[in-house]
């Protein structure tokens, strides 16, 4: 039809231009061999899923190699204290006798030593990836941003009442 | 040989490059390396360097001699 010409060519050069965002899932497809995520947008994505072409294997996998790396991240002596404890403390630099207690999958928790005022309201902060990633993943990466990154993660957090497990992590 | 750790839902795919060569081939890599670098700090992402046996964030411009880079996912509150 001639008068839907103009809007088809609009359509495809919207496309040509990638101004319009593009599912994670069908982007990361084109990526080829190395997915470059930050690429796309991932909101539409059930939560703790990965995208409707991953295969239960590609789940495993995926966790497999999210262990290898988060170990690399922490190094060997942080990966054992993970192994012990279930968590790892980050001490706040900004905020004296406030701990983040870091666990795999789940938000952080500030532990306040005893008379010390909590910065939150709630006890609780969700933080997650803009992407999906491996529990263990995220975890290392988590750690990085509370230890070097301490006004990042405070910019960001969202204080909670309550623990959850994160929805952008599986 | 230097890589970077691309950390996705794959759980990690690696992009390396070889600072000792002197080929078109491995200029290229090197070349590519740093490309995907910046295009990840210019979407938000940290990168991380591997320092001893640990890593640490870094902000500053790649260099072909680092052993191992990681791309660190943005975040986002809730």
């Amino acid at each position: 039809m001639p008068l839907l010409d103009p809007l088809r060519g609009l359509w495809r050069r919207l496309l040509t231009w990638d101004l319009l965002p593009t599912p994670g899932p069908e982007g990361a497809r084109r990526d080829g061999a190395v997915e470059r995520p930050w690429r796309y947008y991932w909101d539409h994505l059930p939560k703790r899923t990965a995208g409707a072409d991953f295969s239960s294997r590609d789940y495993q996998e995926a966790r497999q190699r999210a262990e290898e790396v988060a170990r690399t991240t922490l190094g060997e002596e942080l990966w054992h204290r993970l192994a012990l404890d279930g968590h790892l403390d980050v001490k706040s630099r900004r905020y004296p006798g406030v701990t983040y207690r870091l666990r795999v999958g789940r938000r952080i928790e500030v532990v306040c030593a005893n008379g010390v005022r909590p910065p939150w309201p709630y006890p609780f902060l969700c933080i997650n990836p803009t992407y999906p990633l491996p529990e263990l993943e995220f975890f290392a990466q988590l750690f990085l941003y509370a230890r070097d990154r301490e006004d990042l993660l405070v910019r960001v957090a969202a204080p909670q009442p309550w623990d959850q497990r994160l929805g952008r992590t599986f | 040989m230097g890589r970077i750790i691309v950390a996705n839902r794959r759980g990690h795919q690696l992009i390396e490059w070889d600072a000792d060569t002197d080929t078109e081939e491995a200029r290229e890599s090197i070349l590519e390396a740093e490309r995907i670098l910046r295009e990840a700090r210019d979407k938000g992402c940290a990168v991380s360097r591997k320092v001893g046996t640990k890593h640490v964030l870094d902000d500053a411009p790649f260099d072909p001699k680092v052993e191992e880079y990681q791309i660190i996912a943005p975040i986002a509150g809730g």
